[in-house]
């Protein structure tokens, strides 16, 4: 009788899923899958679920282990501790997560904020009140920013400022939160949600937004992820403000083809030590290497992972503790890149220097370096001049046989003044 | 393997694929498929706890996804947007019987989808578990959290206005039912 409905309802419902799609969802599936398994056991709520499947045992299941709760809940555990436990759920999960995506809101008042409406062609334009929203892929250091033209948005007293550190320091600060806040601000209601407030005094030691003052995160007490962060900055000699990190998602997928991976016209794409793709080689950019000998060298670093557009800040860094300890640097600063999951910045130092975690005291050994000197700002070319530097070794019959070191000398804001040392240990080739 | 590995790997390791398609079949494109599969998961996310513990946690995460699927297939059709655009092929073979066969398929293919967007939620989701992913009426019943009989209920409501709003696809439906619709 009603066959035939059926049949007509399974024919027209069997298409096979196409690739593309089944690859889209399964990319949903796999996040899905890390974050199942970074989420903590939940014995008790197993087991009042295993509990309250048999309906017969339902209404008298559901009373014993609702008074249950409410004892454990009023007696037993202290409130205090039921709250930091919300805070520290999200700071780790802050820590761990494979993408942050945010926007950012800077007040207005002491500086003049531009409202974009330029969009690029192919780009999305998602949640953004006026600011600017970054995108962050934690897993391989890619970040975006859906706004053009980052820089020179702020205007301080006719001043032009780049804001290019404080988006670096967003991401850095918001995976650097320590495990405990130094105060709680009580609850607060957004629509169904509750949200408990926690403060920090001091900026984590990798993620220092200059003259932070406070940094409030409120948390959904429900779901223990973060809802959004209100930051009160206060540098010297100059008025305090605040900026809003927003719309926090926290392992979220990355649209990939929101990342457009052709070179621009004039660039092509290089093999450098740690980096995973391949292709053409140089063609514009010429870099000469110098095969020598050099010393054995003593530094403190800070070991690192992810974007390199941290370097700025672990320098401040460990620029800060070897001030605290009285040490001047021999040298100016370097970084040393195995790959973009595990390279190193610091500073030169006298042999015997100290150091404590989480920095590191490291011997650069004396032997065979090829090196070349590139004047003026280390920018864009990056990836270009060490594949030119890279061929340059090459031809001259070395192979590389250690980690590519940078140091960078001048000083900031002064272009003029500015060269980098590309430098790699070396070894004839066989 | 910790717990939740474990958890993983018997609850939705085995359905993966099965999940995937069944929220594909009722939506037929790509950005809606993907809103309504990241709201089941999110759903499975929140319940995790009650899905490990359920008696037939497989038929509890089709239901969420057809779920999913049904509100985005709704959603669309509140807005007016046309289901026969996504459900046409856009290259049709150069053959003039196959290609007509293409595009009748095509459009029975929308009318259904159609159709099933506009039952009420639940005999959607019983229909779409029992006829198309042909989960037992006891075990649909567990995933829906009600009893047997009114499963059986909403399926058979679904049917009837199924074969009324799908009249002009099944020639054995009598006139008079027809001019009912």
């Amino acid at each position: 009788m009603h066959d035939d409905v059926d049949e007509l309802i399974r024919r027209r419902t069997q298409v096979e899923i196409p690739a593309v799609v089944e690859d889209r969802l399964r990319g949903r599936l796999m996040d899905f899958r890390a974050r199942v398994e970074q989420r903590p056991p939940s014995r008790l709520r197993s087991f009042v679920y295993s509990v309250l499947a048999p309906p017969v045992l339902r209404p008298a299941a559901m009373a014993v282990i609702a008074l249950a709760i409410v004892a454990v809940g009023l007696i037993l555990i202290p409130p205090q501790s039921r709250v930091s436990q919300v805070y520290a759920a999200a700071a780790a999960e802050l820590k761990s997560a494979r993408s942050l995506q945010y926007t950012v809101v800077l007040n207005s008042d002491p500086y003049v904020g531009v409202d974009f409406s330029y969009l690029a062609p192919g780009y999305r334009r998602l949640e953004t009140s006026w600011g600017i929203e970054v995108r962050t892929d934690g897993a391989t250091g890619k970040q975006i920013v859906l706004m053009h033209g980052i820089h020179a948005y702020l205007n301080e007293t006719g001043k032009t400022v780049e804001n290019q550190g404080n988006i670096d320091d967003f991401s850095a600060q918001l995976r650097t939160l320590p495990d405990k806040a130094d105060e709680t601000l009580g609850e607060q209601w957004t629509g169904q949600r509750k949200l408990i407030g926690y403060r920090l005094h001091e900026a984590p030691p990798n993620g220092s937004i200059p003259g932070l003052k406070n940094l409030d995160i409120w948390i959904d007490s429900a779901t223990r992820e973060a809802d959004h962060v209100d930051i009160t900055v206060q540098e010297n000699g100059k008025p305090e403000h605040q900026m809003h990190i927003q719309n926090i998602r926290v392992g979220a997928g990355v649209d990939r083809s929101l990342f457009d991976l052709t070179p621009p016209s004039g660039y092509s794409a290089f093999v450098v030590p740690g980096a995973k793709s391949s292709t053409n080689p140089a063609t514009g950019i010429e870099v000469s290497a110098a095969i020598g000998q050099t010393a054995e060298m003593t530094a403190v670093v800070m070991p690192m992972s992810g974007s390199y557009a941290q370097a700025a800040t672990a320098l401040g860094a460990v620029s800060d503790s070897l001030q605290k300890q009285g040490v001047t640097p021999t040298g100016p600063p370097l970084g040393r890149f195995w790959s973009e999951q595990h390279w190193q910045a610091g500073y030169p130092v006298p042999p015997g220097t100290q150091a404590e975690a989480p920095f590191e005291v490291v011997t650069l050994p004396a032997g065979p370096n090829a090196s070349a000197v590139v004047n003026g700002v280390w920018g864009r070319d990056t990836e270009a001049r060490w594949g030119a530097f890279l061929k340059s070794v090459v031809e001259q019959g070395c192979v590389p046989v250690g980690p590519a070191i940078e140091i960078w000398s001048g000083e900031d804001g002064k272009p003029e003044t500015q060269s980098t040392e590309m430098r790699i240990p070396v070894a004839k080739a066989k | 393997m910790t717990e939740r590995q474990q958890e993983y790997e018997r609850l939705i390791a085995p359905i993966e694929d099965r999940m995937m398609r069944t929220v594909w079949r009722i939506l037929r494109d790509p950005d809606d498929a993907d809103d309504a599969f990241q709201e089941a998961l999110l759903t499975v996310w929140k319940r995790w706890d009650r899905i490990v513990a359920h008696p037939n946690p497989h038929a509890l995460l089709l239901q969420i996804c057809i779920h999913s699927a049904h509100d985005v297939l709704r959603r669309r059709l509140r807005h007016g947007r046309r289901l026969d655009a996504v459900a046409v092929p856009e290259n049709i073979p150069d053959q003039a019987a196959s290609a007509i066969q293409t595009i009748s398929g095509a459009e029975q293919d929308a009318a259904v989808l159609r159709a099933i967007g506009n039952l009420p939620k639940n005999q959607a989701r019983a229909i779409l578990l029992h006829t198309v992913e042909e989960v037992p009426y006891h075990a649909i019943a567990a995933a829906m959290n009600c009893r047997e009989a009114t499963v059986r209920k909403h399926v058979a409501r679904a049917r009837t206005k199924l074969r009324v709003l799908l009249s002009h696809l099944i020639p054995a439906v009598p006139k008079e039912e027809r001019t009912h619709a």
